[in-house]
């Protein structure tokens, strides 16, 4: 007997994905989700335990190519300036983000029409903004309303901000004598305890997962949740490809289980939730008689315009001991002074900074972020010199779409299981690099006015591609974009994209908060048309 | 002579010979040496240390391995120099070796004083410092700092 499909057919089960999943389940969808990862038990982490620093920079590096687990795959970075960092999990690569949860601003949606350069989004801020608030509810957010780096009105976050430590508060005060913007960073990590989670401990190791479930990931806020409701997640599942009917819909997708088994899941609608590597990766891989160059990609444009965010780590040291091992990361504090286009400064578009711990001694000693090493005698005075005494600013820039950034599929590299690995194609442009100079000088001063004797600086840093961006772009023209307002493909009307993918720019903020909102007014969509749907025969 | 082979499921240690430590010991001496009033990592990372550290991270010991045969300069000093140019994996294994080992060191961070990533309670109905010192209230001061899409400029006080 054939296998009944699924109402609705979700790959990944990150954060866009466990947020389609349990908004459609609360509706009454039949929802299937594949994930090539598992479930992490956070009783594992290693934040508590002395190897903390030491499988950071391996099996809990953020980056699957230095990680090389079996549920990774690999990327061809040899043309790429910043190494794209995820994690194939139940809850993808929140398990590993920071947590930090800032909203767009007004004006990202409306770069070409503001600064000519680029192009607007198909929507505006304040039509996202009732999803912004929804997740901030359904994700535990903490943060303080009022900020006036964001337009009036709306609710505040439902848990007060998170402490902004010894390091926040000397920064907040040079700010407020620099007469420069600052306020506590919104943060999904709880501050009290929330929808039977725990409160957040300030072990400051969350981006190596959070063993009191305190930071928010869908592993803990909305599959549990999906599930109860009946829907089925397959984990250790990796897709090969989509499949397509004669009529050109989406039927579902050919999967590999951990023991190369090949397996087909029908479905009646297909939901891509990768991320906006292998989202297009998948595109790609799916190419057929009908679509040679790749499924949904009859612009060309799958795969391209991928946006990564230059990021430069600002560093300051001061005398005193600021225990600045401790505390969310997350950001404590941020600041949007600089982050409007203003063109006597030389480029377009800006930055937005958020301050962050600065790890341990095996941190100050080798440093992964900006500093030096040092050896011989004077180690110890550097290493004394660091520890716990640092303030580190960390600058998004925002990235322009380019359609040479781009994903294709590599002729050369495959996974384990002998699919093509994507390949990634990213340069830092002009203006971004511009744009990081001007933002180092002013973050610099800022960490001065607060105290510091010594700043140390890290122009571009390597492993920093946390933000995956654009490589399917909305829009209203089917010639110069790939998803329509709804995250629908314009080829294939059965098939959407609602991870970063679908950025039409990268904004210079955190994407988590967006990426989440417009899935879960993706989901909305999806549940108000269920019954225009074209699904196949 | 050819260091012992590596054994799966065998103590790490096992893959290292008395000149591969004696090796060991003199590069870790040279990184870290006893100063300011703390310990040199060759007193620090001995067969516990080291064991704690292959353990953790395995991936190390092939590397270590290679960073720590024979005939690769004539001291420390010149076997680091020779791994910088020609083996950089060698010497990234070395360094972390003889770091990881030391800073895992229980008497090292009490003379650090770092405990450890503690887990510390939060008392979030208390009303934060800035606030009490004004500092957001100033901040609100200065007006909005958001560029209004009407108007292209940033955007007026409501």
């Amino acid at each position: 007997m054939a296998q009944e499909p699924a109402d609705v057919l979700i790959v990944g089960a990150g954060a866009s994905g466990g947020v389609v999943a349990l908004r459609l389940a609360q509706a009454g969808f039949r929802v299937v989700c594949l994930e090539q990862g598992d479930w992490h038990d956070r009783a594992d982490y290693r934040g508590p335990e002395l190897d903390w620093e030491l499988t950071m920079r391996k099996q809990w590096s953020t980056s699957p190519t230095v990680r090389g687990l079996p549920e990774d795959y690999p990327l061809d970075e040899t043309n790429a300036d910043v190494s794209p960092l995820m994690f194939n999990a139940v809850g993808g690569s929140m398990l590993i983000f920071a947590g930090a949860w800032p909203r767009m601003l007004p004006s990202d949606f409306r770069v070409r029409s503001l600064d000519g350069i680029a192009d607007d989004w198909p929507l505006t801020y304040e039509e996202l903004l009732p999803y912004y608030e929804r997740s901030d509810r359904d994700f535990g957010v903490s943060g303080m309303g009022g900020d006036p780096a964001y337009p009036p009105g709306g609710e505040d976050p439902p848990l007060p901000p998170l402490p902004i430590g010894r390091g926040g508060l000397k920064v907040a005060r040079a700010h407020t004598r620099l007469g420069w913007h600052w306020w506590p960073e919104p943060n999904s990590i709880l501050s009290a305890p929330y929808d039977g989670r725990r409160a957040c401990v300030q072990r400051g190791t969350c981006q190596q997962g959070c063993n009191e479930g305190a930071k928010a990931s869908t592993d803990l806020t909305h599959w549990p949740k999906a599930t109860a409701l009946g829907a089925r997640l397959v984990t250790g599942a990796r897709v090969r490809r989509l499949e397509t009917d004669a009529a050109g819909l989406a039927t579902g997708a050919t999967w590999l289980d951990h023991e190369g088994a090949e397996h087909f899941e029908p479905a009646r609608v297909v939901v891509v939730a990768a991320n906006a590597i292998g989202s297009a990766r998948l595109l790609l891989l799916s190419a057929g008689p009908g679509h040679p160059d790749g499924l949904a990609n009859s612009s060309g444009l799958v795969g391209k315009r991928l946006m990564m965010h230059p990021f430069a780590n600002v560093g300051g040291l001061f005398d005193e001991d600021l225990e600045s091992w401790q505390g969310q990361f997350g950001c404590s504090i941020e600041s949007f002074e600089f982050y409007e286009t203003d063109e006597r400064r030389g480029f377009v578009r800006g930055a937005k900074w958020g301050l962050a711990p600065t790890f341990g001694p095996i941190n100050a000693a080798l440093p992964s972020r900006a500093g030096t090493q040092v050896w011989g005698p004077d180690h110890h005075l550097h290493v004394r010199a660091h520890l716990g005494r640092g303030a580190n600013w960390g600058l998004f820039g925002e990235d322009l779409p380019d359609e040479t950034n781009r994903v294709t599929l590599s002729s050369t590299l495959t996974d384990s299981s002998g699919i093509p690995a994507p390949e990634v194609h990213y340069r830092v442009s002009e203006n971004s690099r511009r744009l990081l100079d001007f933002h180092i000088e002013r973050a610099s001063e800022s960490l001065v006015e607060a105290g510091a004797y010594k700043v140390e600086v890290d122009r571009l840093m390597r492993y920093s591609g946390w933000h995956l961006l654009g490589t399917a772009r909305m829009g209203e023209d089917p010639e110069t974009s790939v998803l329509d307002r709804w995250h629908r493909t314009h080829d294939v009307p059965n098939l959407y994209v609602v991870d970063g993918s679908s950025f039409v720019t990268s904004a210079g903020v955190n994407p988590t908060s967006s990426i989440c909102a417009l899935a879960l007014r993706a989901a909305d969509h999806m549940v108000e048309t269920r019954f225009e749907q074209q699904v196949p025969a | 002579m050819s260091q012992p082979p590596i054994t799966p499921g065998l103590d790490p240690l096992t893959a290292f010979d008395p000149p591969a430590r004696a090796t060991l010991a003199a590069v870790a001496d040279h990184l870290i040496p006893a100063a300011h009033g703390m310990p040199s990592a060759a007193d620090v990372v001995g067969d516990a240390r080291l064991r704690f550290v292959l353990l953790a991270r395995p991936d190390l010991l092939e590397p270590l391995r290679a960073a720590l045969r024979p005939g690769v300069g004539d001291d420390a000093a010149t076997r680091l120099a020779a791994l910088e140019g020609d083996e950089p994996e060698s010497l990234a294994a070395l360094l972390q070796a003889v770091v990881f080992g030391y800073y895992t060191d229980k008497g090292v961070r009490d003379l650090l004083g770092y405990p450890g990533q503690e887990a510390k309670q939060l008392y979030s109905w208390k009303v934060p410092d800035f606030i009490e010192e004004g500092l957001t209230d100033q901040v609100l001061a200065r007006g909005p700092v958001w560029r209004d899409p009407a108007t292209g400029r940033r955007a007026e006080r409501p």
